[in-house]
């Protein structure tokens, strides 16, 4: 009987479909296109719900799957590499492959009343890239090996940049389309050298090893390392070119990790992301949510079981990630758009996932990830919401007072807000918190640079969680509190349907989905309600998150210190309330004031996004022009010079030789007999046996 | 009693050299050809006289398949003459110099 596992390559397949029908037939459709959408990621949902139940044992006694489906190149010589896709189905891409079919499927429904309902031309298209989209991240999630992780890696950057720049006649979008698909691929550069140094170094780039009848018949490349670092790179069959084993992993880490900050938006390739604002509304959602930006995230938390090897990758990860957490957060206290403020948060957010990845909190990550992904699509589809009954207007000044007039768009939103500010029960408490009480037990613990590192990261995290819940109030009261400043505001009215089912479903969950989760609470009672803990923890020994804490503790030497989670949590709590507090205090008034224009500088240099994209401009124009036209000249000068004064040579030979066809016959017959008599002669003087 | 064969070279010699100085001296087309005739021609003598003195016949067949290559070469040769003369009015090689570079 077929089980689930089968049908995993049917989740991506779905939307695959749904992108060839909304494209070629969407013009034919009643709904341009959506029809196909929302019921392939219906399909996709459903497959994956499935998928994820299979995992966790219930509908099938396999819990794991991981099988080559197709070989792409076969190495011929020995040793060459074989190039192959497959699917690996754990429990972190049964739960990955969950969050994306459902923020996708409400995506689909949401943009019906953000997309159709508004009149917009183009939609074949649009639900086609959606299509598209949503089928690269479900491929990219549940890729058994890096190469095909790359690939679809790719196809959700090249979907980013047709949506970003749907409305493609206006001047913003097609820019930032451009700006996002640069800025990732400078990192997927770095990440494609990564892919190849891993194929090298091991000729394999499995996520986990493929096992038949219980005996292994592939090993994953993380195990290979693993091995390498234990017994030495000879005796694991592993290549390091010469270099110590653990320093070129880190070399090799430190490659992918490129492609993961272009793509998770950490510092310094993060600018792309507010830009990508210009996109529409439910675009942003999903990039935000479930797609691009997590896909970054989530290559970490698939070859952890690498990253674990190297100390000093982690320490990267967790530096970046922390100190992206409060740069990020900074710059959103003083945007005023709507959507901008957003976008700063998603920044921030991110970074503190990769904090936890960094501090050696899987788990955590993965917690954080998930509830992310379900407040933050939540907050970007009520944004949309609120865009369309003030008719695209996206600045927080214009709008206040839609609190009474748009009740169930502000209900929802203030979930999604208590869950992006971190205030208890919301989700985003439970999977803040233990981000940041990862991070700090493992910086106490650990005595040498490392924890010192990992202690900073955890600094900068609680900093920005009291700027994390002053700007989302910020944006909270200013567009939803006091009374209304404009027109369009005082007669906004509540959307259809189809914007209030997915505001709702997310509401619901951005309240509720901590709870697969709360160690402080089994802490303070004694119940085994860690859920995520125990997922996480599944069968696959070699993905399994036990098997990364003893690595952890093992090979990066970074253990916990012995510090109760409700210490810490109280802290976080306290400023977040703070935040919360001062942002009351400020804005929720009936006719708030720009409290920030009393920072003078500061406001000045955060409004710039700290000069973070005029550098990036310099980098471009006063440094790589110069020197590409420098190559050029180069090239041009001396490479084609070599070649040009060869042929000239032979140019200006050609041009005298020509001189003695005159064109008259008797003058070839003359020469011609001459030759011969010349030849004869020859012949005559130097002997026959020339 | 036969003819020595060296004096058959020594015709064939002269003939050949005819045919050269008509080439080199002329302009006229037609003249171009006949020396043309007269070099094949020498060539043929000397096919023959060899194939006579070592008594086999294959000298004679290769003058007899000279002869209808000649043939061949002079409809080719008298095909060109006219489209010459209908460009030109005239048969005068050196007059069509056109076909250089």
């Amino acid at each position: 009987m077929a089980g689930a596992f089968d049908f995993v390559p049917a989740i991506a397949a779905l939307p695959l479909l749904a992108f060839v029908i909304s494209l070629f037939f969407g013009q034919y459709l009643p709904k341009r296109g959506a029809e196909a959408g929302i019921i392939a990621t219906a399909g996709s949902l459903a497959l994956s719900i499935w998928t994820a139940l299979t995992v966790a044992g219930i509908t099938g006694s396999e819990t794991t799957y991981n099988e080559n489906l197709y070989t792409w190149i076969v190495g011929q010589d020995a040793g060459a590499v074989t190039l192959q896709l497959g699917v690996l189905v754990d429990p972190l891409a049964a739960l990955m492959l969950v969050i994306v079919s459902l923020i996708a499927f409400l995506v689909h429904v949401f943009s019906l009343g953000y997309m159709n309902d508004e009149g917009e031309t183009g939609l074949p298209r649009y639900y086609a890239g959606l299509g598209l989209f949503t089928a690269s991240m479900l491929g990219f999630v549940f890729s058994n090996n890096l190469l095909m992780a790359f690939m679809f890696f790719e196809l959700v950057g090249l979907c980013s940049y047709l949506l970003i720049g749907f409305w493609f006649r206006d001047e913003g979008p097609p820019s930032a389309a451009k700006k996002a698909f640069l800025v990732t691929r400078f990192g997927d550069y770095f990440f494609l050298i990564g892919v190849v140094g891993v194929f090298a170094t091991f000729g394999t780039g499995l996520f986990a090893p493929l096992t038949e009848g219980g005996s292994t018949v592939a090993q994953s490349f993380p195990q290979l390392a693993e091995e390498a670092l234990a017994d030495g790179a000879g005796a694991a069959g592993v290549d390091t070119f010469g270099y110590d084993a653990s320093t070129w992993f880190t070399v090799l880490g430190l490659l992918v990790l490129g492609g993961v900050i272009g793509k998770s938006a950490q510092f310094p390739l993060h600018t792309w992301l507010p830009d990508a604002m210009e996109g529409p509304t439910p675009v942003s959602a999903l990039i935000h949510a479930a797609t691009m930006v997590a896909a970054g995230v989530y290559l970490v938390a698939r070859m952890y079981g690498f990253y674990l090897l190297s100390p000093t990758a982690l320490a990267v990860i967790a530096l970046v990630g922390g100190f992206t957490a409060l740069f990020a957060a900074t710059m959103g206290v003083v945007k005023q758009e709507l959507k901008q403020v957003l976008a700063y948060s998603t920044i921030s957010q991110y970074g503190y996932m990769m904090l936890a990845l960094g501090a050696g909190g899987y788990t955590a990550a993965v917690f954080h990830l998930t509830t992310h992904a379900v407040f933050k699509a939540l907050l970007f589809l009520g944004a949309g919401s609120v865009i369309i009954a003030m008719h695209h207007e996206e600045n927080m000044w214009t709008m206040g007072g839609l609190k009474d007039r748009m009740p169930v768009t502000y209900y929802t939103f203030l979930s999604g807000s208590l869950a992006l500010a971190g205030i208890v029960p919301f989700a985003g408490f439970w999977s803040k918190d233990e981000v940041l009480y990862e991070a700090l037990i493992h910086g106490m613990g650990t005595s040498d640079t490392i924890g010192t590192l990992l202690l900073l990261g955890y600094g900068m995290g609680l900093l920005a969680v009291f700027f994390t819940a002053f700007y989302t109030f910020r944006m909270v009261f200013l567009t939803f509190h006091g009374d209304a400043r404009t027109d369009a505001a005082s007669h906004a009215t509540e959307n259809r349907w189809n914007v209030k089912f997915p505001l709702a479903v997310l509401g619901i969950g951005a309240a509720t989905v901590g709870f697969i989760n709360m160690v402080p609470v089994k802490e303070l009672t004694g119940a085994e309600i860690d859920y995520l803990h125990q997922w996480l923890n599944g069968d696959l020994g070699a993905t399994a998150s036990h098997h990364y804490s003893d690595l952890l503790h093992d090979v990066a030497h970074v253990s916990a210190a012995d510090i109760g989670p409700l210490a810490p949590g109280a802290v976080s709590l306290l400023l977040a309330l703070a935040g919360l507090g001062t942002a009351w205090k400020l804005y929720n008034v009936p006719e708030p004031v720009e409290h920030t224009d009393k920072l003078g500088g500061v406001k000045t240099l955060l409004m710039h996004n700290y000069y973070q994209d005029e550098y990036q401009v310099w980098l471009a124009q006063g440094v790589t022009v110069p020197i590409a036209r420098a190559a050029d000249k180069f090239d041009q000068g001396v490479v084609d010079g070599v070649v040009n004064g060869v042929s000239s040579v032979s140019l200006f030979t050609g041009s005298r030789m020509r001189r003695i066809q005159s064109g008259v016959v008797s003058n070839y017959a003359t020469l011609m007999t001459l030759s011969l008599v010349l030849l004869l002669l020859v012949f005559v003087v130097v002997g026959g046996d020339v | 009693m036969a003819i020595e064969t060296q004096y058959y070279l020594l015709l064939s010699a002269a003939v050949f050299c005819i045919g050269v100085y008509g080439i080199l001296t002329r302009s006229n087309a037609l003249l171009f050809l006949m020396s043309v005739e007269l070099m094949l021609n020498a060539a043929n003598i000397n096919l023959v006289a060899f194939s006579f003195q070592h008594g086999n016949l294959t000298g004679q067949v290769f003058a007899l398949f000279v002869m209808a290559l000649a043939a061949a070469e002079v409809a080719v040769g008298i095909g060109i003459i006219l489209v010459l003369y209908r460009n030109f009015e005239d048969i005068d090689v050196t007059k069509a110099a056109t076909m250089r570079w």
